[in-house]
């Protein structure tokens, strides 16, 4: 892909990447289908939910820690906005300074146009937080009546003397909402990122809440390397080095598919493409990736053989209670196949792998690693759908396939396992199933999981689901379309 | 008085659609006594101007802007010729903000405020080129024109426009009582119009209404910010704007639509000589 820095506006998944939201088949044949071109988006005839892209968007940017965004918006759109930044900040022990504010555009707004709000409000902001940047994100009311937010931005850079840039997030544009990421990262790119004036002992680290910055930075000490965490806790000034680092990593490919091979084209930053560091083997493959970036291969051997040494035996030996029970899982594609693969790790039989949506392949043009690992390694042709957290037909695929193992990354999906009687593990941090420590944390939590299956037994003899048993005799695909 | 009756006027941009409604209202004001109230739906707040003698000073959504609190019908409604009740919707500059929500602004204020009294025989509203949005749709939506008439000639644009009208009304008369009915000429003197607008009406179900001659005096009016009937009520023009009006008074047919694809319309056009099939053009 060429990444265009000067447009404003980034292509969606859907036009860029060819991404899905609606799929129904099993790994076999959407590897087929992605790989000649003819996978196709199936529409629904009915949604159960969805969410906004500018939510990713603007809650990616509003982690920095000394920036503003100016939401040039409706005031119902800031109810996405990120609220973490203040405590991720004191676990570092700085200050969060960044604030989000927005124009409340009204009725009368959206018929006359508000541009001098967004301008005034712009210099409000700088003059009472003097931010390092400033993000004036778009809104649907914005796109619609047409709003040429680009055009006060170069004006106000050029007034300001700080970046003033412009993020396209009307929520209309997709329907997946990781095309948020993407804009985010392209503001980055377009105007935070500076040309590299130096090689830096730095590796660029993509992430979501940081859980796991502690061990990270020890984890790289070792390979004399910096981790340069971003988007939360990050600075503007941190974020204008990212050309100088020695490669990027990401914790999710969903996530860092943009900012990664962005840095990549622009830069020449390599950008670590191996399966996630989740579980054994995709710990392994990417600290060895890295390491060959970083020049420390040997290190990273001893790294790999001493956690094999510290964590293997006890993995090991609760594989042996878990294996065999079987498992459905339903996350954001930048985890479903990876924690499929840990799950086989395990010995756990994935039966039905339910990805939010799909890239079939990401900025470079490849198919995602961990899918196509999954493709060439899994014992089993699992069934697979890509459902933008259609709830009603995860509900249907755990009734029928009745799992032992129900595993989600988001709140409110393992509920309606459990109401199914279904044990449910919520791998709800990022860094669950990090490296050797992680996966045999995550093994314990399922083997606990699997020992006690009594509130699952009880809450589901108790509650009374909503669906009837017309949807149960159906095929979880039976609202698509086509 | 009757039922009240609520009129859109649409048409292709600068057709004559404003020149025609304040004429043809003028005429069913002065010759039959009707009660009328004018909403102009076009940002440029000028579908009154003939009626009211000059532009109307305060549109709904320059009221709505101003002083949202207190809004009354005394400072929107202006009474211009012949009684005659006049609304300006009005709206942004060019090249900012969105003047179709500022129409569904305008006619949910207008209806909140109570603009529609019982003592009104018709309702119209001009709007604004051709049916560019769900906005300039407003009027033919959630039943509040039921009526439409769409001013054309036999230009070839004009009647692409008024096509691609009638597709709106077909839309919206198929979950609602919206109706076309009928086509007004504004005539410009292109050959064969009349028997082409007439091959058109019925090309779309509908009928010619009324064949309005192309006559300067229209224009002398204009520049005096007035209509014909006013300016000039003996003159023949004069005639065929009260004339216009009769037929619409009197007018019973209000059909759904049937929109013609763009190659039925172009034969239209080759059968009636607009097109020459052969020129002299050679490379």
């Amino acid at each position: 892909m060429k990444i265009n820095l000067n447009s404003s506006a980034v292509p969606t998944r859907e036009n860029r990447l060819g991404s899905v939201t609606g799929y129904v088949g099993d790994l076999h044949n959407l590897i087929e289908q992605s790989g000649c071109g003819s996978l196709r988006n199936s529409e629904r005839c009915f949604s159960q939910s969805s969410t906004c892209l500018s939510g990713c968007a603007v809650g990616l940017l509003s982690s920095i820690r000394d920036v503003a965004v100016v939401w040039h918006a409706p005031a119902g759109c800031h109810s996405f906005t990120n609220v973490l930044g203040d405590q991720l900040a004191k676990n570092i022990n700085a200050t969060f300074d960044t604030k989000v504010v927005g124009t409340d555009l009204s009725e009368d707004d959206t018929v006359f146009g508000a541009l001098e709000s967004a301008r005034s409000l712009v210099c409000k902001a700088y003059n009472q937080y003097r931010p390092k940047a400033i993000f004036v994100a778009s809104s649907c009311v914005t796109g619609v009546i047409g709003e040429d937010i680009d055009s006060i931005v170069a004006d106000l850079s050029a007034e300001l003397g700080i970046p003033v840039v412009s993020v396209h997030c009307e929520g209309f544009k997709s329907r997946i909402w990781a095309s948020g990421f993407d804009i985010a990262d392209h503001a980055v790119l377009q105007t935070i990122v500076k040309p590299p004036k130096e090689k830096r002992r730095v590796v660029n680290f993509k992430n979501f809440f940081e859980s796991e910055r502690a061990q990270i930075t020890e984890l790289f000490a070792r390979l004399d390397v910096t981790p340069q965490f971003l988007y939360s806790n990050s600075t503007v000034e941190e974020l204008s080095h990212l050309s100088e680092s020695l490669c990027t990593v990401c914790i999710c490919g969903t996530l860092g598919t943009y900012l990664g091979n962005g840095l990549e084209e622009l830069y020449g930053v390599p950008y670590v493409r191996t399966i996630n560091p989740m579980g054994m083997a995709g710990f392994e493959a990417w600290l060895r990736e890295i390491g060959k970036y970083v020049d420390r291969e040997e290190e990273v051997e001893k790294i790999i053989a001493e956690d094999r040494a510290k964590y293997l035996p006890e993995i090991m030996k609760i594989k042996e209670e878990i294996q065999g029970h079987s498992a459905v899982i339903g996350m954001g594609p930048g985890y479903t196949y990876e924690v499929a693969r840990v799950c086989q790790e395990l010995g756990i039989d994935v039966v039905w792998a339910a990805a939010w949506h799909l890239d079939h392949q990401y900025d470079n043009g490849k198919i995602p690693p961990a899918l196509e690992y999954l493709n060439e390694t899994s014992p089993n042709n699992m069934g697979i759908s890509v459902a933008d957290q259609q709830n009603f037909e995860i509900v249907n695929i755990l009734h029928e396939y009745k799992p032992d193992l129900y595993f989600s990354r988001h709140p409110g999906s393992t509920v309606w396992a459990i109401k199914q009687g279904i044990t449910a593990v919520f791998v709800a941090d990022e860094y669950m199933i990090f490296g050797y420590k992680g996966t045999l944390n995550f093994a314990r939590t399922v083997r606990d999981s699997l020992r006690n299956r009594s509130f699952e037994k009880n809450l589901a003899a108790r509650v009374k689901l909503p669906y009837t048993d017309w949807w149960y005799r159906q095929k979880n695909n039976a609202m698509f379309v086509n | 008085m009757g039922k009240l009756r609520q009129i859109a006027i649409y048409g292709k941009g600068g057709i004559g659609k404003s020149t025609t409604t304040q004429n043809l209202t003028a005429g069913l004001a002065t010759e039959l006594g009707k009660e009328i109230l004018v909403v102009g739906c076009d940002p440029k707040a000028d579908s009154t101007r003939l009626l009211l003698g000059g532009l109307h000073q305060k549109t709904v959504l320059d009221t709505v802007r101003d002083n949202r609190q207190g809004i009354t019908l005394e400072n929107l409604v202006k009474t211009g010729f012949s009684g005659i009740r006049c609304v300006e919707s009005g709206g942004p500059e060019p090249g900012v903000g969105c003047a179709g929500r500022g129409i569904i602004t305008s006619i949910d204020m207008l209806e909140n405020l109570g603009a529609y009294t019982d003592d009104l025989d018709y309702v119209f509203y001009d709007v604004l080129g051709d049916v560019v949005c769900g906005g300039f749709a407003m009027p033919i939506r959630e039943g509040k024109a039921k009526e439409i008439y769409i001013v054309a000639s036999g230009e070839m644009m004009a009647l692409y426009a008024a096509n691609n009208i009638s597709r709106g009304v077909a839309k919206y008369a198929s979950r609602g009582d919206v109706r076309l009915g009928g086509i007004i000429c504004n005539s410009r003197n292109v050959d064969h119009e009349l028997d082409l607008l007439r091959a058109f009406a019925k090309a779309l179900g509908t009928r010619l209404i009324y064949f309005v001659p192309r006559n300067n005096v229209v224009q002398h009016a204009e520049i005096h910010r007035q209509t014909v009937i006013q300016y000039r009520p003996e003159s023949g023009q004069a005639e065929e704007y009260r004339r216009l009006a009769r037929e619409i008074d009197d007018n019973d047919m209000f059909v759904v639509p049937t929109p013609i694809s763009q190659d039925e319309l172009e034969n239209l056009l080759l059968d009636y000589g607009m097109m020459e099939l052969d020129d002299d053009y050679r490379i």
